[in-house]
């Protein structure tokens, strides 16, 4: 099953397929060396460890390929599979991620002994955290949200703002102020910059 | 790192908050269109030694060709990006973009929007046997025929359906068919009064 | 609706249906088409309906004496026919847009005997959206790449509509028998029966020919 960051386009996809994985080289890797800040070498010689961007360390290990071999990041490892186990409604994944369910997702096309184990472990991460944000996003005013949404990762992020988009739309639905016509909220936007930008000059 | 110029394209996408975009980063384009050309002439080097025999370059080839995918994505994605906030534009804003607007976007995008506006406008003639329908009014339900609207800034005269003719001035006050005036309150001139 | 215009005729094979009827079939497709995660067929022949309808009442509202109430009721009737209308077709270009190589594709492939997905003008629209957009990344990007990354990898970059998308739906006629999970090695396979008069949150994916057989409605 896709999922939406797989989109080429998608902003959030080329992001989190930036976050980094350790690695190991298992092939030289020539006239590459200057990739590896810590070493002086002209190449990238076996034995070598480094942390490369997911979508190199891709290109570098598959079926096909081995030129590096990967390890799971350690968010991504018992130790802290253990802690979100115990309670992941507490943990903050904008601090482990910002694309921690995206990035874990991505994690298992890798042929890796705890591929069965993380994708175990999102899944439960969120179900277990869904409802409290599901709850908070349709009790929340829109002052007091960011110190809920700090600790929440980017995919959980869009799901809250529908949900806070929903309960909005909802309320003005309610007060019948859905039926006030609007100026368009870009073109608010832009006068207030433009006003802003004459004042300043 | 390969592709770290074509990520801050990305980021620079992620860091526009709705309705602004930043000016076309022609100097970052370049850097990408530039890093890629270095890529390519490296592996067009190393392939020809690979193919005469010095088959462990390979290995390098694979992850320049990596890292020349992954700007070309990064690059694609910054223009499909700009053209979707570019589009909204036109839905937003109207057939002609405010200058300030206009002053961030590259030629090309300049005659995109044309070109999209165009296109659009084709389309929504086309519409039926009758010249057609506005796809770009009629956003909301109608809830009243008729509105009452304050006119914020000075916009002239203007002729409802019925021939009367208007005076936009601000601040007055008038009361108007909600189909006619629906865009001059969705564009900020006129703003609708409910009691 | 008013006693002037009661009869509408659709198409010649259709039977004749009212005005009330075709903007509730209006209706149903609006909605289809505003829940559904892909492009639904299209239904020319509803929208020119109610765009004549549109100027027939327009018509009645030129002849009709100033101060008349008919005129009040006509135009009122005639923004609501206008927002559904501009709505349901609002909708479809945005998937026109969003989805472009993927519709063009599959209107390719599409038999003689199927309806359409596309109009005639959405088509020729969704030709030129296509042209511009590669036209643009062409100019600004591609042509100035190395050689062998000079073409878009349709693979890669053509986006498509997620049917797994979960929908709601009411459902207008006893349907048996929907496949909605197939064997894997851990479960058996899922197969429901749906009855009129329900309500459910499904997979759009097993529900798709359902919706274009107006089997369930989508809400």
């Amino acid at each position: 099953m896709a999922k939406q960051t797989d989109n080429y386009f998608n902003i959030d996809g080329i992001l989190a397929t930036q976050e980094k994985i350790p690695c190991k080289v298992e092939l030289p890797i020539y006239r590459l060396g200057y990739l590896d800040s810590s070493s002086d070498s002209d190449d990238l010689l076996p034995g070598t460890k480094l942390e490369l961007p997911y979508w190199m360390a891709r290109g570098l290990c598959s079926r096909r390929r081995h030129i590096v071999s990967i390890e799971m990041p350690k968010q991504y490892r018992e130790g802290y599979r253990e802690i979100l186990t115990a309670d992941a409604t507490v943990v903050d994944l904008h601090q482990l991620g910002p694309y921690f369910y995206s990035f874990g997702t991505d994690l298992l096309n890798f042929d890796h002994p705890e591929v069965n184990d993380i994708a175990k472990c999102l899944i439960k991460t969120m179900q277990t955290r869904i409802r409290t944000i599901m709850d908070s996003s349709q009790n929340s005013f829109k002052l007091d949200t960011s110190s809920i949404t700090s600790k929440l990762d980017e995919m959980e992020k869009h799901l809250f703002n529908a949900g806070q988009h929903g309960l909005t739309e909802f309320q003005k639905w309610e007060t019948r102020e859905t039926e006030k016509l609007v100026t368009s909220e870009m073109v608010k936007k832009h006068r207030k910059r433009k006003r802003i930008m004459m004042e300043t000059s | 790192m390969f592709a770290e110029k074509a990520l801050e394209l990305i980021r620079e996408l992620k860091r526009c908050v709705d309705g602004t975009m930043s000016p076309y980063n022609e100097d970052a384009v370049r850097q990408v269109l530039d890093e890629m050309k270095a890529l390519f002439e490296h592996n067009q080097r190393d392939v020809s030694a690979a193919v005469a025999g010095e088959s462990e370059l390979y290995s390098s080839v694979h992850l320049r060709h990596a890292g020349l995918e992954r700007n070309k994505r990064c690059l694609l994605a910054y223009l499909y990006n700009r053209l979707e906030n570019i589009k909204k534009m036109r839905w937003e804003f109207g057939s002609v973009l405010p200058a300030d607007i206009k002053y961030n976007l590259c030629e090309q995008e300049v005659q995109w929007f044309n070109k999209y506006n165009k296109m659009l406008a084709n389309y929504m003639r086309s519409i039926g046997d009758a010249g057609g329908l506005d796809l770009t009014q009629d956003m909301k339900p109608p809830k009243t025929l008729y509105v009452e609207v304050r006119c914020l800034v000075d916009h002239g005269e203007f002729e409802t359906q019925d021939g009367n003719i208007l005076v936009l001035k601000k601040n007055s006050q008038h009361f108007l068919l909600r189909s006619e005036c629906e865009h001059l309150i969705r564009q900020g001139i006129l703003e609708h009064c409910v009691h | 609706m008013s006693s002037d215009t009661d009869e509408m005729g659709g198409d010649t094979e259709e039977e004749v249906m009212t005005a009330a009827e075709v903007l509730e079939k209006l209706e149903e497709a609006w909605l289809n088409e505003k829940f559904s995660p892909d492009l639904l067929e299209t239904k020319t022949d509803l929208v020119e309906c109610m765009l004549e309808q549109i100027t027939a009442m327009e018509e009645n509202i030129q002849r009709a004496k100033k101060g008349d109430f008919k005129i009040s009721i006509h135009r009122m009737e005639i923004d609501r026919i206008r927002y559904v209308l501009s709505s349901y077709l609002r909708i479809r270009l945005k998937k026109i847009e969003d989805f472009t190589a993927y519709i063009l594709h599959q209107e390719s492939q599409r038999k003689e005997e199927d309806s359409p997905l596309l109009s005639p003008e959405e088509y020729k629209f969704a030709k030129e959206y296509q042209t511009s957009v590669e036209g643009h990344f062409n100019s600004l990007a591609l042509r100035h790449m190395p050689a062998n990354s000079q073409t878009l990898d349709h693979k890669l970059t053509v986006i498509q509509p997620n049917l797994d998308n979960y929908i709601f739906l009411r459902v207008n006629e006893d349907t048996q028998g929907i496949l909605i999970e197939e064997e894997t090695l851990d479960t058996g396979e899922e197969i429901v029966d749906l009855e009129k008069g329900d309500q459910h949150i499904m997979r759009y994916r097993p529900l798709a020919p359902h919706v274009a057989s107006s089997a369930v409605s989508l809400i």
